[in-house]
């Protein structure tokens, strides 16, 4: 994206002379408020300005932007009943918007305007609004064009047992979709507004009664204090209210499904939506949240307990797997089992790279076909992995220029990444292979000990909205271990009443 | 602050690495020469001969490489020096590949050098961080380490492999180097290691087998055990795992042999000490279950009677057995190689104060008495055959 530094100096004059305009209250003439908009809109097509008659041939001029108002709602719904309304006589235009207001009510509801600032801003966002002969008020009337997708599954987070809905860009429609499954007045929406030009709407959400108020306080504050110019996806928000925005591990889930939000908020949780984008922030979480998904809950608790395990342990796997060969077949080549320690060796006569360099050329060309993969569309994609899977693996591998055992290693990394459920967890995973390979092959199981043990300090250092980041195990809390080492059955987990503690002695920045 | 906390630990943590570490041992395995199996012989010049086994992982077939006829997996290699660091130096300068010794299963002595005094060896062993305690000590029984590694196997592409394997189970007598070297050094026992000898030279099924175990005193070979000894032995060690003997019940016959043949299921060894006026007793008292694998007399052991006799039989020969390899071991090596001063330390330990210092010569006069009981649990199917249906 490309940011234009507005200096003060470098604003011309038209430009601070607008901005004064706009800053005064309306003017009572209607021509001269029709001169002002044509001003400030001045070359944009998509404004219409409409002149119309009122009863007694009152004139009046309805201004707005024609791209974001319903058309028929426009012409149906407010043009025809305005025109048509038997108005009863009146002495001043202060009866006739109270006329207007409960009359047209049935429609719309109009709010009344005082100042040009308020109706410009009225018009960007997709309102009609009313100006009058000889008012300095005007009327504004919400008939914005639902301009939104069809509600679809979520393909980031496909589950084979739970709702397949997800939410869309339109915040109201989001809202909605939690709302219908919370249904309890306790569950609050506070709505801000953010970014100096795409004035995006943001909603908070949280559970009153249940996400602890110094939580809710916590993120309003830090939503706050974000100035931004504008904000078109829910990221912009997270690196702005995260804790460790310079950390590779995530502080905040997120997720596409209305179905774990509304999980979070019950559990006493806090969410962020954001206008425009389909993805939803929750937090505070803990390091164990990267390996639970919503399916979890919903299936039998012995497979959901296994799969957390499996989790766990192929999480270890995509961290230290490559590292761990490295350091063991160029450090300690003692440990590996005779019979495997030949083949091994018989596999590596061939290449002629250290096994480091050898596995980070293969780990770089795993990310590197992941990465393409991604951003192609699906029959190129295909191409790609056909590419991948022969081309690099077999062939490489018959050239002599990789060894068989490194593509094993590497595909299994892989495989083991991916069965970690959230991506921003599997990025952060993936990313700290490298470093781990560096210190396995120039320091052996030692170096892969110490940047383990590096990583784990960095762990115990982080927190979410003031919960620790590795709890409830550390600090240790063993009630709490119920939801994290295992999934218990519903009937333990709803006597144990889950709430999240958090120590809300957030460091004063 | 936090990056440059961050950044801080790294280099911390690096710096930490790179300073604090002590040996560089970066090698790739294919710069390894992976020793599977060494022997140290003494030459007829005086000098220590040291042979390696080494793999070659090129030789050994794999799903890549197609064709051709297949290498020898193994490449064997000897020189000779003032001892054996001097003679593993000159090795490695005909060798383009470091030698490592991390994997080395199977260590010989060669007969020779073992009569002279394995000291030196055992120090070498004992001192090396590459050599692991898990691997087998043998002895050569006849020949030389040499030949021994030079000898093929069939059944595994290494024949190190072979003898570890065969080691492994419990069809040979078996020492680890970590026994060898506590045996080696305490007063209380003697050392014994397997022996492994060469069969059928100078012939194409030239082989090795394992069929006899090495006695040391003080540190030096003074014999084999074999055969009949050699199962008595592994009686008082509780290596006994499918151990068979056969007893001849009934003078043989025209249509019989008159033998029958047990199995060993359990046996549990207890050893008692006592001191009477000064000298120490020993009581070995043998309990054993066992099983019939062959009967080729008439008689019927469904009958009780019967298979008391039996029991009773049994019980005589194989008391007879160990009381002659105890014997054996007092009169003719000097050696406890059972472990009686064990047993003697850890029930009488300020006799053995006194005693440890003699030990090994006290040993030769020390009485022993052995009884055995075993019982037979199972006799097979009871479908008797023609000669007991006859009766």
């Amino acid at each position: 994206m490309i940011r234009i530094k507005a200096s003060p100096k470098r604003i011309d004059k038209r430009v601070t002379d607008l901005v004064h305009i706009a800053e005064e209250p309306l003017s009572d003439n209607l021509d001269d408020n029709e001169k002002v908009l044509q001003q400030i809109f001045s070359n944009c097509n998509d404004l219409i300005i409409r002149k119309l008659t009122l009863y007694k041939s009152t004139r009046c001029i309805a201004a707005y932007l024609d791209v974001l108002v319903d058309e028929s709602l426009w012409n149906n719904g407010l043009l025809n009943p305005l025109v048509k309304q038997e108005l009863e006589d009146f002495d001043n235009q202060g009866e006739l918007f109270e006329q207007l207001k409960y009359r047209l009510a049935s429609f719309v509801t109009p709010q009344v305007i005082n100042n040009r600032k308020e109706a410009v801003q009225r018009i960007v966002s997709g309102d009609v609004v009313l100006f009058i002969e000889s008012s300095n008020a005007a009327l504004s009337f919400s008939i914005k064009d639902q301009l939104q997708r069809q509600l679809e599954e979520p393909s980031s987070e496909a589950v084979i047992r739970g709702p397949r809905i997800g939410f869309i860009e339109k915040l109201d429609v989001n809202m909605a979709l939690i709302r219908q499954r919370i249904r309890t007045p306790q569950l609050k929406f506070e709505k801000v507004i953010l970014g100096a030009a795409s004035r995006t709407d943001i909603a908070i959400v949280y559970f009153e009664g249940k996400t602890p108020q110094k939580v809710v306080e916590e993120v309003r504050q830090r939503v706050s204090k974000i100035e931004m110019d504008s904000i078109l996806e829910s990221g912009y928000i997270e690196e702005s209210i995260s804790d460790h925005p310079y950390s590779p591990f995530p502080v905040m889930q997120t997720t596409q499904r209305p179905d774990v939000v509304s999980a979070a908020l019950i559990e006493g949780k806090a969410a962020v939506l954001v206008d425009g984008s389909p993805i939803a922030l929750v937090m505070p979480i803990t390091y164990w949240y990267g390996f639970q998904t919503v399916e979890d809950y919903y299936m039998n608790f012995i497979f959901a307990s296994f799969l957390r395990w499996l989790r766990f342990l192929f999480a270890f796997m995509a961290l230290t797997l490559p590292s761990i060969y490295v350091a063991v077949t160029t450090f300690h080549s003692e440990m590996i089992p005779t019979g495997l320690a030949l083949s091994l060796a018989a596999a590596r006569e061939v290449v002629p790279f250290p096994a480091m360099v050898e596995t980070l050329i293969m780990e770089i060309t795993f990310d590197a076909l992941r990465e393409a993969g991604v951003r192609l569309p699906r029959p190129v994609g295909q191409t790609i992995s056909i590419v991948g899977a022969l081309v690099i693996g077999q062939a490489a591998v018959q050239a002599g220029i990789i060894s068989a055992p490194i593509i094993i290693i590497v595909s299994l990394t892989g495989i083991a990444s991916f069965l970690i459920p959230h991506p921003e967890m599997n990025q952060a995973v993936s990313m700290l292979r490298f470093p781990m390979v560096v210190c396995a092959g120039t320091f052996g199981l030692y170096g892969v000990s110490a940047a383990v043990i590096a990583i784990l300090i960095h762990l115990t250092n982080l927190n979410s909205f003031g919960v620790p980041y590795l709890s409830p195990l550390a600090p240790l809390n063993p009630s709490e271990l119920w939801d994290v080492l295992i999934r218990a059955p519903w009937k333990i987990m709803h006597k144990r009443q889950r709430r999240i503690r958090p120590k809300m002695e957030l460091e004063e920045k | 602050m936090n990056l440059r906390r961050i950044s801080f630990s790294w280099l911390t943590v690096f710096l930490m690495l790179a300073l604090l570490t002590g040996c560089w041992d970066r090698t790739e395995m294919d710069e390894l020469a992976f020793v599977m199996a060494s022997g140290i012989d003494l030459a007829d010049d005086g000098q220590v001969e040291v042979t390696l086994q080494i793999a070659l992982p090129t030789g050994i077939p794999s799903s890549l490489t197609t064709g051709g006829k297949a290498k020898k997996p193994v490449l064997v290699v000897s020189a000779k020096g003032k001892d054996g660091m001097e003679a593993l130096g000159k090795l490695q300068q005909q060798l383009s590949r470091r030698i490592n010794l991390g994997h080395r299963g199977v260590f010989v002595f060669g007969e020779k050098y073992a009569r002279n005094g394995i000291v030196e060896a055992v120090d070498t062993l004992l001192r090396s961080s590459e050599s692991r305690f898990n691997s087998f000590i043998l002895t050569s029984s006849g020949t030389t380490a040499k030949e021994i590694l030079n000898s093929p196997y069939q059944l595994e592409s290494i024949p190190s492999i072979g003898i570890s394997n065969m080691q492994d189970n419990d069809f040979s007598f078996s020492v680890k180097t970590d026994k060898f070297i506590e045996m080696s050094a305490s007063l209380e026992v003697s050392a014994v290691t397997g022996a492994i000898r060469t069969i059928n030279k100078k012939t194409d099924s030239e082989t090795f087998m394992i069929d006899k175990s090495a006695v040391y005193r003080k540190n030096k070979l003074v014999g084999f055990l074999s055969g009949k000894e050699l199962k008595a032995f592994r009686l008082f060690k509780g290596n006994f795992n499918g151990m068979r003997f056969t007893v001849q019940m009934e003078p043989p016959k025209e249509s019989y042999k008159g033998t029958v043949a047990i199995q060993l299921l359990q046996a549990k060894t207890k050893i008692r000490t006592r001191i009477r006026n000064g000298m120490p007793e020993i009581a070995v008292a043998l309990k054993a279950t066992a099983q019939i694998m062959a009967n080729d007399t008439p008689t019927d052991f469904n009958k009780e009677t019967n298979l008391h006799s039996l029991e009773k039989k049994f019980s005589e020969e194989m008391q007879k057995e160990m009381t002659s390899m105890i014997s054996r071991t007092q009169n003719k090596f000097k050696a406890d190689i059972v472990g009686f001063g064990r047993e003697i330390h850890i029930e009488h330990p300020y006799f053995w104060k006194k005693a440890k210092s003699v030990w090994a010569d006290l040993y030769t006069k020390v009485p022993v008495s052995v009884k055995v009981d075993i019982t037979i649990e199972r006799i097979g199917r009871t479908q008797a055959h023609p000669n007991v249906q006859a009766k």
